[in-house]
């Protein structure tokens, strides 16, 4: 295992923000992944019943249903004022809340992060359909003579980074990343690759997205969600009764920091990211590689970047989302990774209990990653019942296992082929 | 009392004098009343960072940018919610026009007016 260099170029995570299905703090999003406690609701989208689609990953506590943000609530514990409110997109709160939160955890108030050249804030999201279709409407039925002046911010792919960067006043990079659902680990590879060149000291990471009818029901029209209404059925990863995802919101928000600045403030470090690789599928522009080809180099070359052989690795969070193909694809590649070089690790993926919240997944995943580091368990899979064939070889726990992982890997892929993972350790100085 | 079907959207979350006085104005043309609706929107705006008190009245000559602390997307959004509510187009010149509390009053009312008389 590479530890070696020096802590100023060592990136390591010290705080954690969650706003998701299954939970809105750190301690909620814990026992929850060792629960088992899904974050699965109804929903009826478009006030349509004959929608099909059935259930969704959704936040609670939030109302941002409206398109007027002087709709929207939140929980009182966040204070948005009415300057940063203006430019938000709907999941924009929930990004906005899960920074505070995750600012919190590491030890830092929103002063300590404004204005400092060595900080940076790394967003990504599908931007806001919902926002973006209103108001569009909005400039349509006035046949272009007014406009939302919001109307830009608030909608497009980046509006996490413009409202974000300015209502944190960052000041060393802000910068936005799109590649579908390997988005946010995207923006997790390349903020360590800031700190390992030594550009920056500390990168805010943030994935968000909504889960309202504009951002998840496009998805059905690619016959990709599933129509199950049984919670317990409909997101399923790696079983053999998969019939696709079930799309989820919300935020998570990582604070990632050179060692040595975590280390000179005395923040708690929750775990380092050893290394990440990424790849592309040069395949599809929606499906997996039938072998899963993209996903088993950008597994190996995180690995060779973290210095990890395939026998170090205790734990994969799977990007496993429940569709047929691509579930299929990652088995296939955690088998040529893993079990041909004679490794077992526990896989799992828990997008059985959030759903797949695009964008945010990547995100997401790797701060549940840096919990089981932190904490000392191993998540399960929740909902799998049968596992299909084509994970023969495979370790894949029903329930959560009070194991403490040393090393564990992170999967993303998204559409065009996408494939990000990330090593990360627990932190021993 | 008017309900919120009565209402154009920009203004259901308005407090209840506010909402009331639109409907006055609606009705009779009162311009009191209009400049009641007026400095409302400009409170809503203001941003938090604003040297002005917030329970300090408004004055005609205060200027939007320097003394209440809007910027000039603040501005645009103002008076796209005037755009909004009285369904006109206001040109960039005209808000660029615009720099103190009293001269947006005077021009929504203006803008309101032909508005009314349109429709």
């Amino acid at each position: 295992m590479n530890t070696a260099g020096p802590a100023s170029r060592r990136p390591v995570v010290t705080g954690l923000g969650f706003i998701t299905p299954i939970g809105n703090d750190r301690a909620t999003v814990s026992a929850a992944l060792r629960a088992g406690r899904h974050g699965l609701a109804p929903v009826e989208f478009l006030g349509n019943p004959n929608v099909p689609v059935k259930l969704a990953g959704t936040v609670k506590e939030f109302d941002v249903s409206s398109t007027s943000c002087r709709d929207w609530t939140w929980p009182a514990r966040y204070d948005i004022p009415r300057e940063t409110l203006r430019g938000l997109a709907p999941h924009g709160v929930f990004a906005f809340c899960a920074v505070e939160q995750a600012l919190a955890d590491a030890g830092l108030a929103s002063t300590d992060v404004a204005n400092l050249p060595d900080t940076g804030l790394f967003c990504a999201s599908a931007g806001s359909a919902r926002m973006l279709h209103h108001n569009l409407g909005q400039m349509d039925a006035a046949r272009g003579e007014r406009g939302n002046p919001m109307g830009v911010v608030s909608s497009i792919c980046g509006t996490l980074n413009f409202t974000l960067g300015a209502h944190f006043h960052i000041a060393g990079a802000v910068c936005g990343f799109v590649s579908a659902c390997a988005s946010s680990s995207h923006a997790l590879g390349y903020a360590c690759d800031e700190i390992r060149l030594g550009r920056l000291r500390r990168v805010i990471v943030v994935g968000a997205e909504e889960h309202n009818a504009e951002t998840i029901l496009p998805f059905a029209a690619m016959r990709a969600l599933s129509a199950q209404s049984d919670p317990a059925l409909a997101s399923c990863p790696f079983d053999a009764s998969r019939n696709g995802f079930v799309g989820a919101g919300g935020a998570v928000a990582l604070v990632i920091e050179a060692a040595d600045l975590a280390q000179e403030r005395g923040a708690p470090i929750l775990a380092e990211i050893a290394g990440w690789g990424q790849s592309a599928d040069g395949h599809s522009m929606a499906m997996s590689h039938p072998e899963g080809a993209g996903l088993r180099l950008a597994m190996q070359r995180a690995l060779a970047d973290a210095g990890a052989a395939p026998a170090e690795i205790d734990y994969v969070n799977a990007h496993a989302t429940s569709t047929p193909v691509g579930d299929k694809a990652e088995a296939l590649a955690l088998r040529a990774v893993f079990a041909d070089a004679g490794a077992r690790p526990r896989v799992s993926s828990t997008k059985g209990l959030t759903g797949h919240p695009l964008s945010m997944a990547g995100a997401m995943e790797a701060a549940f990653c840096t919990l089981a580091l932190a904490e000392g368990f191993i998540p399960g899979n929740a909902h799998l019942r049968t596992p299909d064939a084509v994970c023969d070889g495979l370790d894949l726990p029903r329930e959560t296992l009070a194991v403490a992982p040393n090393v564990v890997l992170n999967n993303s892929s998204g559409f065009g082929g996408s494939n990000v993972c990330h090593v990360l350790r627990r932190w021993r100085g | 009392m008017p309900t919120p079907s009565d209402l154009p959207q920009p203004l259901l979350r308005f407090p209840t004098e506010v909402r009331a006085a639109y409907q006055s104005f609606r009705a009779t043309g009162d311009e009191a009343a209009l400049r009641t609706v007026v400095l409302a929107a400009v409170r809503d705006f203001m941003p938090r960072s604003s040297a002005k008190s917030r329970t300090e009245p408004l004055r005609p000559d205060e200027r939007l940018i320097e003394d209440l602390g809007f910027d000039s997307l603040a501005v645009a959004e103002t008076v796209f919610f005037f755009e909004d509510l009285f369904k006109v187009a206001i040109k960039n010149e005209d808000i660029l026009a615009l720099h103190t509390v009293g001269e947006l009053c005077d021009f929504v009312a203006k803008r309101a007016r032909t508005s009314a008389a349109a429709s």
